[in-house]
């Protein structure tokens, strides 16, 4: 039987919402993630942008925020020192991730060569990643150390004169990459591994009939293969480096002198060490703003366009 | 027979009485089954409590501490958790605890030159509001006033309230190879040059360190230099307590000071000077390599530990040295433990009870017995634990008290010592002069001054 004709007129609006909810609903679905990854990263955001422009005080029990606009960013302005932890981060970052980056591929393309004990070797070189941070801080100091260290110990051996690998400000940074080297080159090199054993067989096959040798090969087939995987190699460790702040802390907490301080180093004694919220919080947000503008520049680059995830 | 029972009653009764007449702070005996022992072993009754909970640091006396709140914990049947936490993270876990709702610890222990932030902030309960009728003992040393926060003031002097108490009392003390001294027939140094003589005659280069300083950047290089700065007749500000916050740490004596500092540490030190923290120098010490250095006290029981000292019984304290024209001075590096005002008063009450018992002579003869060193009651020092051998130390230690003093007591304090841990470094490490150094450190010093509304000034720049 058929349904009257004012039934079904009455039926049309409610039937069109409910399709309307039906087409959009894996957007609603995403409503309360949504709202809770806002409520977790917005009001932070909002809370740190009032402090910026705001001095904290404490008294009876209780926070005093006095808002004073320009203030920390006059401080910003004559510190010295964020300037120098600004350049160490950046030299810290071209260096490191540049070594890990030539060492890491390097490892790789060797190791796809290798067919056998694959599980070995692997094994082998995760090992510093999954090394906790303070471990490899301790380990690190005591090979560093200048009277009982393994390197000093090696070098008298060899009739030479010790260093101080941790206390002489020329060496000071070279030997904190050296550690950020042997931690993060794992990393580099198991996911370019991956890349490297995900390529096509047909097209290396293709460039050795043609007659490609070993570099025209690397150069002309597979770096432009793995590219993507490079890009997102880069990105990640270029952020993480720039955020570099356990071994640091652990092996020298920015001396001697100022040789090592870097920025994340420096906002932690600025907000935890010194109190200095409202200053601390304006070096924070310029630190996320830096890192957004990296984020953001890269992407705008031919190497960040390789990025898969770059849409 | 009726009579009998009646009798048995009414003694029981008064039994009863007796034992719930005894009044709080009236000394029991320790266990009955155990033999009997001298009066000193008579431990403070505080009555019953709900658990407490006690944020402490990770230190060289730590284990001391433990052994001593087990003993607290078996006679009084009360609860005292320790949550134990490494130095760095000590002071971000007491203010969290003291700036939230409500703290989950009942004691929190801080660094000396952090209390202000803890005083002026208002996240502490005064020991009075707690318990009017809470006295603290003469016998336990104040080290400087650091318990009493002068609100009118805003200075930690004994006009104050008492807001915290003192849970360890390290001062620098000069630490030397007794063996090594007797056998060149040389006196415990007084003065600096005595300390450099020795060092020009016994040290041997990389074997042995004529002397070795905590140069590291940061607090370790500033708390170290801080004996030398004070005995030379230097400060870091004029007259802090009276309002005068002048910056006079770029003074010539404190130049002379300096330079002399650096001197010690290059001519006999190792070539990581800049990188020496406290750690370092016990391990310096203990496997022969440091001839002299000075140390705060808690870490002497490493000295005679034959599982990580190769010299036991070669090392001695005394009181750090003084420039042959200048006085002597140690900084204190002690920790003040204080109730935090976001807790309930039952608990504060249970808080306070650990304390009462803790501070009496009996409690902190046993805490230094088990290597709680230093204890804060200076009765403890003239007990027969100062003629036992491995307490040596204390007679320095003693000896030293009159001249420690703290520095800091400000809420710029931080900042301070930042600015000051990283110029002396930088002076140190060869980036900048003594004079250049000081000079700086007294700019950004005056600048911090300055933002926290002071009245201040700057000395005229020493010669670069």
């Amino acid at each position: 039987m058929a349904p009257a004709a004012g039934t079904r007129e009455a039926a049309g609006p409610a039937r069109s919402l409910a399709d309307l909810l039906d087409a959009t609903f894996q957007y609603w679905a995403l409503v309360p993630a949504l709202l809770i990854l806002l409520a977790l990263t917005l009001y932070p955001m909002l809370s740190i942008l009032r402090m910026a422009v705001s001095t904290i005080d404490f008294a009876q029990g209780q926070f005093l925020w006095t808002f004073t606009g320009l203030q920390n960013w006059r401080s910003f302005v004559e510190d010295w020192l964020f300037r120098i932890a600004l350049k160490n981060t950046l030299i810290f970052v071209i260096v490191a991730v540049t070594i890990e980056m030539l060492l890491g591929l390097s490892l790789a393309l060797l190791a796809c060569q290798i067919q056998m004990g694959k599980g070995i070797y692997r094994t082998i070189m995760v090992l510093p990643i999954l090394v906790p941070a303070v471990a490899i801080g301790c380990m690190w100091r005591l090979m560093y150390n200048y009277d009982f260290g393994i390197f000093n110990q090696a070098l008298v051996a060899l009739g030479l004169t010790p260093l101080a690998w941790l206390a002489d400000p020329r060496l000071a940074m070279a030997s904190v990459i050296l550690v950020d080297i042997w931690h993060w080159v794992p990393f580099v090199f198991l996911i370019l591994l991956a890349g490297l054993e995900a390529l096509p067989v047909e097209a290396l096959e293709a460039a050795n009939v043609d007659g490609a040798n070993g570099w025209q090969r690397l150069r002309y087939v597979i770096l432009p293969m793995i590219g993507p995987t490079l890009s997102v190699v880069v990105m990640f460790r270029t952020i993480f480096a720039f955020k570099v702040f356990d071994e640091i802390f652990l092996l020298t907490s920015g001396g001697p002198g100022t040789a090592t301080e870097v920025v994340s180093l420096y906002i932690y004694k600025v907000f935890f060490a010194e109190n200095r919220l409202g200053y601390g919080a304006l070096l924070a947000i310029l630190t996320i703003l830096t890192i957004c503008a990296f984020v953001g520049t890269y992407r705008w680059t031919r190497l960040g366009r390789r990025d898969p995830w770059a849409g | 027979m009726c009579s009998k029972r009646k009798l048995l009653c009414v003694l029981g009764l008064l039994s009863v009485w007796a034992v719930l007449a005894l009044p709080r702070g009236t000394p029991i005996a320790l266990a009955a089954a155990q033999p009997a022992k001298p009066a000193k072993d008579l431990f403070l009754d505080v009555g019953k409590h709900p658990p407490i909970t006690m944020l402490i640091n990770q230190s060289p006396w730590y284990g001391g501490f433990e052994k001593v709140v087990k003993l607290y914990e078996e006679q009084t049947g009360n609860t005292l958790n320790l949550d134990v936490s490494p130095y760095a993270g000590m002071l971000e876990k007491a203010r969290n605890a003291a700036r939230g709702k409500e703290s989950p610890f009942d004691w929190v222990n801080i660094d000396t030159q952090n209390t202000v932030e803890f005083y002026l902030g208002g996240f502490l309960s005064p020991l009075k509001e707690i318990d009017s009728g809470f006295q603290l003992d003469p016998q336990v040393s104040t080290y400087d006033d650091c318990l009493f926060w002068n609100e009118r003031t805003q200075w930690r002097d004994r006009n104050g309230v008492l807001m915290g108490l003192p849970v360890q009392g390290n001062v620098n003390l000069y630490y030397y190879r007794t063996d090594l001294f007797e056998r060149a027939g040389l006196k415990v140094p007084e003065t600096w040059d005595e300390v450099a003589a020795a060092a020009e005659k016994l040290g041997k280069g990389g074997e042995l360190y004529g002397f070795v300083v905590r140069g590291e950047r940061g607090n370790a290089i500033r708390f170290d230099w801080m004996s030398y700065m004070l005995g030379a007749g230097a400060s870091i500000e004029k007259d802090a307590p009276n309002g005068d916050f002048t910056v006079t740490v770029n003074s010539p004596p404190a130049k002379r000071a300096l330079d002399f500092y650096l001197s010690l540490a290059k001519r006999f030190g190792p070539p990581n000077s800049g990188a020496i923290g406290q750690n370092d120098l016990i391990q310096l010490i203990t496997t022969g390599k440091a001839l002299q250095l000075n140390m705060v006290a808690a870490a002497w029981p490493n000295m005679d530990n034959p599982e990580r000292s190769r010299v036991v019984g070669k090392v001695n304290v005394a009181l750090i040295p003084r420039p042959a024209d200048g006085v002597f001075a140690t900084p204190i590096g002690n920790w003040v433990s204080g109730i935090p005002k976001n807790i309930p008063l039952e608990r504060k009450r249970a808080a306070l009870a650990f304390m009462r018992w803790f501070l009496t002579f009996e409690a902190q003869y046993k805490f230094a017995e088990f290597g709680g060193i230093p204890p804060v009651r200076m009765d403890v020092f003239d007990s027969d634990l100062a003629t036992r051998p491995q307490f040596r130390w204390m007679a320095a230690y003693k000896k030293s008290l009159p001249y420690a003093k703290q520095l800091l007591g400000y809420k710029e304090g931080a900042q301070v010592e930042a600015v000051l841990g990283l110029r002396l470094n930088q002076a140190l490490v060869g980036e900048l002069s003594s004079a250049k150094a000081l000079n700086l450190a007294a700019e950004d010093i005056y600048k911090a001054f300055q933002q926290g509304g002071r009245k201040t000034g700057l000395l005229p720049k020493l010669p670069e």
